[in-house]
């Protein structure tokens, strides 16, 4: 990326000072948001997310597996973000394996919860079709293809909605004597099992430039950015994860703020989605 | 398995034994980049992006100083295919087609207008079914001209197959799994030069001159239809130029 | 079984369903983003010598269709796939002036175009192969789901479709635009495809108008139903078979079994128990999983051909065959059937016994056959059905035993027999159930219903299964057509001939086209052929037996100057004039051999080509692919060169004549001279061949003399094999193998070549314990061995020795053919001739293995490239199996044909004669009879009478009637009477009984 100079960088944190920032948001405004499900015919749910400039592929494939021995009751989710090289070239080879475990793991968090399976979003006992002998495995991929900021945001987004247009496919399970065998399984065409998705938390980015802070900051504004706090909040207002980056150190009483106007703008962001995949789901039906 | 019906002529999806699939080209689609591009050959899905000419990073990589170095990274998605891929990047298969795509555009950049420096050539996969390295090289081709970058010519790839004993263009994975022959050819469009020559699987002599040509032509299909594109696209910026 | 593919699920390819918001929206507002895909160019480019770009620029002519599949892995993928639509599908109509003319197919003046659906298809193929049945149009959606459900059904709609004298129109209707249908929600893949059949029936209907009528054939009511109220004429197939007006059709038609009630009237005589009397078919799912833990075993089932209720599953998974007895535990599998069989506890493994003890057990009688020439045709018995009690304890079953539970794959054909003699019924005209007996035992009797009962009676019918539930004993079927009369040769040789699938009709007009123009002669080009070699100079000559016009072979010999001999053997360039690729080619590949039958010849290649251009005739140039050696005194090969020639033959002996050029010593003319060179050179040949193993077995073919009027046999005798048969074989025989070491050469991985695999030990217990019981010795560890042990075989008796080698025959193998790529080296092996390698190179004109031999070696010598079709493995070996089926058929229906020629020869003419005891039975034995090289069993005692007073002795191999002081032994010889009596009219065999 080509460096900014001293002037833009002035120009950059003064206009957040005024709440006018480089492009005429206001400090705490999402850029415009476009949102498609199905881009991925292969998959069994897709989406695809544009936040300004920056656009996100999110892919969840559900494969037939065996449950853990721990919890044998309960399916499997795994988050694996990919960077591509066509948002930037920084990102080719091996460069860009920081930034997708950054990501796969500040995800992981927020949408799956503890350890125990504890808080997850999504409810994985649904995800069992044969207590102990089979389950689904869901592979959630993410594909940032251009990036300007707040990639965090748009790939909670893109899941939450990839989530909500996925379909599993039914399957009928036949028992036969042995027990040890595997067991017959049949798929049948007719789908679906459909997530509630309502429950899925999104995540909301507060950059701190400054003395302020902002919502959805391009690449230019996370430049001059001294820290950052990510927030994921669940249509009820409750919290699901939090992450803080970089380096400067926060006073308590500015994260308290910070997740106040978090939750705040989260709960637009979350109505938003969700009347964009209810959408998505009327013209589907149609 | 009859993957051309023999009494009707018709293939698995539909289409005659010398019928492309259904073609689709956009520019621009990745802004920050200095250029970029998606191509769709039926289903198969391709982003290019080119970043470039910029600044050597890796002296070392540069063998001729006097002429830009040009390089290129192929990728794919892991839900780019049926099967979830693993290791998406790295493989032998994407280090392969990357050298292809690499000396393939380099036939047609004109790297002595550029000296010390580098053009990067990105190429992300979102869906694979056949083809995926005849869509790359033409959503390159795309990417390069969206980032005005200096080439002789356009480069348009095809392939072409040979099942059931009749020549088909384009095939698609169910095609390209049958364990049939499989042609790749590249051309630089208007001079009518081949850069690009692969093909797997055995093949007499006379058939595949038909199968090669067959796949020519497919290209020259491919170069009017970008050139359309590109001309479009001409026309929309300087309509917003005013 | 597994990856069962669900009908496809369309949906449209996915529109953009985006949406542009502003949380708050700015005073400038940024361009709208563009959508995903917003240039949808839906071009499909066609590209003739100009690459064309045809615009047609309507949405949707893309679709993309998405369905679930489960992989062999157990995994679960989604699949897409693309489906284009599109605009120029003709309809085949020749009345439609809109349409493209060249695809023209259906009537100009039809009274009705029938589309029909898919189960009309798959049930009523044979009334569609009726020419009555004409003008249909068979839609895209209708052929797959035949295929995915039947592929010989399949095959036969097939054919149909493609035969230009019938009318029948291939309708891609999943891929017009405007008979697409896409599947609706909650809508079933059948409902569905019946809903795409009524949207093509009616598009059709609006696309012709008034000048034609368009119907819809089905016999699903509620499609019927369907489109009836949606303006469609809709018929059943009897309605509309009977509105044709043609009595004779109306028998084809397959009547749906549901709930035939009526079905019990030709049942056995006793009260009717409706029970049921076959277990249920497992279902698949229950199948496929008992398969992969191991309870159940999958394999082919094969009827004991001579006692119907034994067969045996030959199971890969136990590495033995299983075997099943009984009615019940068959359980409904016909011959051929692919059938997952559950075994029985192991206790119950010998008890089966007991239940043959099963009423309508007739027919376990042998009947009078040729002698077998190998273990395949001769009578299999496993060990302890035909011993008595007292001699069980010899023999304990091994094997192992099971039930069938479930058939994975029908086998179900269309067979040749006659009608179970019955009363007719009251009242003329009505419907009559009948039982129809196969000719081939293996087959179960089949229920067909008739309406022309009188017509039927005496005649030699074909008739087609349908279904067997558990209800009925026996499987219902329908009548195809008559054949003719029972007992008429014609008839009985059309039987025969049907039975072993040997095309018989005449070369269509495209396979004549490719014959060269005639009368043919040798053109300049020919001669100018720089891989041609002329050998018009050489003194060539051929010998064959008397009366033969095909001749395919010539031999040359020519003293060198150096002492040694120049051999060669000229065969006829069929190649130069079957080329690959065209429909006499094709033709050739079906059939690929001639069939002798007694009196008549069935061509592989027209008769231009077999007795005329091909054939090497005296005294006319013809072209020939020669095979040349360098031969010392001592016939050792110093060195062989292929090459095409022309050559003149001088000469078209037969046997006789050469034998007797040879032996009158007054003759010393250079033809006779090359005939006893070549004849001292064979005989060195033959002997070094003899002492590296190679078999010598006695055939005993029978020969007969028929007359020139009436074609009836005038007599009837052994084959005779003179020295100058052998001579000529012994030349074939090395051309053979010089030509299978050339190819093998240079193609290592797609030879065709034959083999003979070596009899297992099994398979020469017989042959041993025949040996044992007089006293023989015999070495089978090798085959020089026992062709040493053979040799040494003499006693007092002059006929032991030929009726040692006689048993021995019955136990080899088939030698088949195979391709190279298949097999391993060892592998290769051929048992009878005792060499490492062989093909078939000498009969072109009468075998297409030679053929394909020939295109071989012509690659390896460069003179022609080497076809497509031996790139292709699996092609090459389906090839090979053809070959080796056709070979099989050809073989059988020699067989049948002389069997039948000897019954129509004895009807005339009882005769007493001497003969062979071969095997000791428990209620009689099985003699040979040397004079007319047939075997048939001779009964002790009556039939139906358990023979309590005979003995056997199984280690002696006799039998004895304890207290009469009779017996009888194995080669003992006996007198016999032979008649043929008919113990049910139109049902005559030949008998032999004790003098």
């Amino acid at each position: 990326m080509v460096g900014l100079s001293e002037g833009e960088k002035h120009f950059i944190r003064g206009g957040i000072a005024q709440d006018l920032r480089a492009d005429g948001r206001t400090k705490l405004q999402f850029r415009p948001v476009t949102v498609e499900t199905g881009v991925i015919p292969q998959a069994n749910g897709s989406a695809r997310v544009r936040l300004g400039a920056t656009e996100v592929i999110a892919s969840v494939k559900a494969e037939l597996g065996k449950p853990t021995v721990l919890h044998p009751d309960k399916g499997k989710v795994s988050i694996y973000v990919d960077c591509s090289p066509t948002a930037a070239p920084i990102f080719e080879g091996r460069g860009s394996e920081d930034l997708s475990a950054e990501l796969s793991v500040a995800l992981q968090r927020c949408l799956l919860g503890g350890k125990s399976g504890a808080g997850a979003a999504i409810d994985l006992s649904s995800l069992i079709v044969l207590e102990g002998k089979a389950c689904w495995d869901l592979y959630i991929d993410g594909l940032v293809v251009s990036s300007d900021g707040n990639l965090l945001d748009a790939l909670a987004a893109a899941i939450k909605v990839a989530l909500s247009d996925t379909g599993i496919p039914k399957v009928n399970v036949s028992l036969n004597a042995e027990t040890d065998g595997e067991p017959e399984v049949d798929v049948s065409d007719e789908e679906f099992l459909q997530f509630d998705t309502s429950s899925v938390p999104v995540i909301v980015t507060l950059t701190k430039v400054g003395k302020h802070y902002i919502v959805d900051a391009t690449s230019e504004e996370e430049s001059q950015m001294s820290s950052a706090v990510s927030v994921s909040v669940n249509r009820r207002g409750q919290i699901c994860g939090l992450t803080k980056r970089g380096g400067a150190g926060l006073d308590p009483t500015v994260i308290f703020d910070m997740i106040s106007v978090a939750k705040h703008v989260s709960q637009r962001f979350i109505s938003l989605l969700d009347s964009e995949i209810a959408a998505a789901e009327a013209v589907m039906d149609e | 398995m009859e993957y051309v019906n023999p009494l009707t002529g018709f293939r698995v999806d539909g289409r005659r034994p010398n019928e492309m699939r259904q073609l689709k080209g956009e520019v621009g689609v990745v802004s920050r980049a200095d250029g970029s591009a998606l191509f769709e050959m039926g289903n198969t899905r391709v982003i290019a992006a080119v970043y470039g000419p910029r600044e050597v990073q890796n002296r070392s990589q540069q063998v001729n100083s006097k002429e830009a170095l040009v390089r290129c990274e192929y990728r794919m998605a892991e839900f780019s295919t049926g099967d979830r891929r693993r290791k998406p990047k790295g493989d032998r298969r994407s280090t392969e087609i990357s050298l292809v795509i690499r000396q393939t555009m380099e036939a047609s950049i004109l790297t002595h207008l550029m000296p010390h420096s580098q053009i990067d050539i990105f190429v992300q996969v979102l869906q694979a079914d056949g083809g995926t390295r005849s869509a790359c090289i033409n959503a390159a081709t795309l990417a390069l001209a969206d980032a005005g970058i200096p080439m002789r010519d356009i480069v348009t790839s095809c392939s072409a197959g040979y099942l059931c004993s009749s020549p088909l263009l384009d095939l698609n994975y169910i095609e390209d799994s049958a364990g049939g022959p499989d042609v790749t050819v590249g051309i630089l469009a208007k001079m009518d030069k081949v850069t690009l020559l692969q093909m797997d699987a055995k093949l007499p002599m006379d058939t595949f001159e038909t199968v090669m040509e067959l796949a020519i032509e497919g290209c020259k299909a491919i170069a009017t239809y970008i050139r359309e594109i590109l001309l479009e696209n001409t026309k929309q910026l300087e309509y917003r130029r005013g | 079984m597994k990856n069962q593919f669900r009908t496809d699920r369309l949906e449209s390819k996915p529109k953009p369903r985006s949406s542009s918001t502003l949380l708050n929206p700015c005073s400038s507002s940024p361009p709208p983003p563009p959508p995903f895909c917003r240039r949808r160019r839906s071009a499909l480019f066609t590209l003739p010598a100009a690459a064309r770009l045809r615009a047609v620029d309507l949405a949707n002519m893309l679709q993309s269709k998405s369905f679930v599949k489960k992989t062999k892995q157990g995994r679960v993928v989604k699949v897409v796939r693309e489906h284009y639509l599109r605009d120029d599908i003709p309809c085949g109509a020749a009345s439609c002036s809109s349409c493209d003319t060249a695809a023209r197919r259906l009537g100009v003046d039809a009274a009705a175009i029938l589309v029909v659906d898919t189960n009309v298809v798959l049930h009523q193929i044979d009334l569609l192969e009726n020419p009555a049945i004409e003008d249909v149009v068979v839609l895209s959606v209708v052929l797959d789901e035949v295929k995915n459900k039947n592929l010989s059904v399949y095959n036969r709609i097939k054919t149909l479709c493609t035969n230009t004298a019938r009318r029948f129109f291939v309708f891609t209707n999943e891929h017009h635009r405007d008979t697409y249908v896409k599947e609706m929600v909650g809508e079933s893949p059948n409902d569905r495809n019946d809903r795409a059949i009524r949207v093509a029936a009616r598009w059709y209907q609006s696309h012709l108008g008034e000048s034609a009528k368009v119907m819809l054939i089905t016999n699903d009511r509620d499609n019927k139903r369907k489109a009836t109220e949606e303006g469609l004429n809709a018929e059943t197939v009897e309605s509309y078979v009977r509105s044709l007006a043609q009595p004779g059709l109306l028998d084809l038609v397959v009547v749906p079994s549901s709930g035939d009630v009526t079905m019990e009237d030709v049942e056995d005589l006793r009260p009717s128990k409706r029970k049921v009397i076959y277990s249920e078919h497992k279902p698949m799912s229950e199948i496929t999983s008992g398969l992969r833990c191991g309870i159940f075993h999958q394999g082919k089932l094969r009827v004991n051909r001579y006692n119907p209720f034994e067969a045996y599953v030959g199971s890969e998974s136990i590495g033995d065959e299983i075997i099943i007895r009984g009615r019940s535990n068959m359980n409904r599998a016909f011959d051929g059937d692919i059938v997952a069989v559950e075994l029985l506890p192991q206790d119950q493994w010998n008890e089966s016994k007991s239940f043959i003890a099963d009423d309508d057990e007739d027919d376990n009688e042998e009947d009078v056959h040729l002698v077998p020439n190998s273990a395949d045709d001769a009578p299999r018995n496993t060990n302890s059905t035909q011993s008595t009690v007292e001699s069980s304890a010899a023999s304990v079953s091994s094997r192992p035993v099971g039930r069938i539970v479930g058939i994975i794959k029908r086998n179900w054909n269309s067979y040749c027999g006659s009608l179970e003699p019955m009363p007719m019924p009251a009242g003329s005209g009505g419907v009559a159930h009948a039982l129809f007996v196969s000719k081939d035992r293996r087959i179960p009797k089949i229920r067909i219903q008739t309406r022309q009962l009188g017509n039927l009676l005496n005649k030699r019918i074909v008739v087609a299964v349908d279904s067997w539930d558990v209800l009925s004993r026996y499987p219902s079927g329908h009548y195809v057509r008559t054949i003719g009369d029972i007992g008429d040769k014609e008839t009985e040789t059309e039987v025969v001939l049907i039975e072993n699938d040997i095309n018989t009709r005449p070369f269509s007009t495209q396979v004549l086209a490719c014959l060269p123009p005639l009368p043919w002669s040798l053109s300049p080009d020919d001669l100018a052929n720089p891989n041609r070699q002329d050998l018009r100079h050489v003194r060539v000559f051929s010998v064959d037996p008397p009366g033969c016009r095909d001749i395919d072979d010539a031999l040359h010999c020519t003293p060198l100057p150096n002492g040694n001999f120049e051999v060669g053997v000229h065969i006829a360039d069929v190649t130069n004039f079957v080329l690959p690729g065209t429909p006499l080619d094709e033709e050739a590949s079906q059939r690929a051999t001639s069939v002798y039958l007694v009196g008549q010849r069935i061509d592989m290649l027209p008769k231009p080509l077999t007795e005329d251009v091909c054939s090497l005739r005296a005294d006319v140039e013809r072209l020939a692919f020669s095979v040349i050696w360098e031969m010392t005194p001592d016939a050792d090969i110093i060195s062989s060169r292929y090459t095409k020639s022309v050559i003149k033959s001088c000469a078209a002996m037969s046997y006789v004549e050469a034998q007797a050029r040879m032996d009158d010593s007054r003759l010393v003319d250079p033809l006779t001279v090359d005939l006893r060179n070549l004849n001292s050179l064979a005989k060195i040949m033959r002997n070094r061949r003899c002492e590296r193993g190679a078999l010598t077995l006695a055939s005993a073919e029978v020969k007969f003399e028929i007359d020139s009027e009436t074609h009836d046999p005038l007599d009837i005798g052994i084959y005779q094999i003179r020295e100058a048969n052998q001579m000529i074989e012994e030349f074939m025989l090395a051309a053979n193998v010089s030509v299978a070491e050339k190819i093998l050469k240079h193609y290592p991985l797609c030879s065709l070549l034959r083999r003979h695999p070596s009899p297992t030990k099994e398979m020469l217990e017989p042959l041993l314990r025949t040996a044992s019981s007089v006293g023989l010795n015999l070495d089978v560890s090798s085959s020089k061995a026992l062709a040493d042990s053979l040799d040494n075989a003499k006693r007092d008796d002059p006929y032991f020795n030929k009726l040692i080698r006689i048993l021995a025959t019955r136990c080899m193998t088939q030698a088949v053919y195979f391709c190279s790529g298949d097999l391993s080296l060892s592998e290769y092996y051929h048992y009878g001739l005792a060499s490492a390698l062989y093909t078939h190179f000498t009969s072109p004109i009468r075998r297409y293995a030679d053929v394909v031999v020939h295109r071989l070696l012509a690659a390896a010598l460069d003179i022609a490239k080497l076809p497509p079709v031996f790139q292709d493995g699996p092609q090459l070996t389906g090839i090979a199996d053809n070959l080796n089926y056709r070979h099989r058929n050809a073989q059988m229906a020699s067989r049948a044909s002389v069997e039948l020629h000897t019954l129509i020869y004895f009807r005339t003419r009882p005769v007493d004669t001497e003969a062979r005891i071969v095997k000791i039975k428990a209620n009689g034995f099985i003699v040979f009879v040397p004079k007319f090289g047939i075997e048939g069993p001779i009964y002790l005692t009556a039939k139906g009478d358990k023979g309590a007073d005979w003995v056997v002795d199984e280690v002696h191999q006799k039998v004895t009637k304890p207290g009469a002081n009779i017996s009888y032994a194995v080669l003992q010889s006996v007198m016999i009477h032979m008649e043929v009596v008919e113990p049910q009219p139109h049902r005559p065999k030949l008998q032999l009984t004790l003098l």
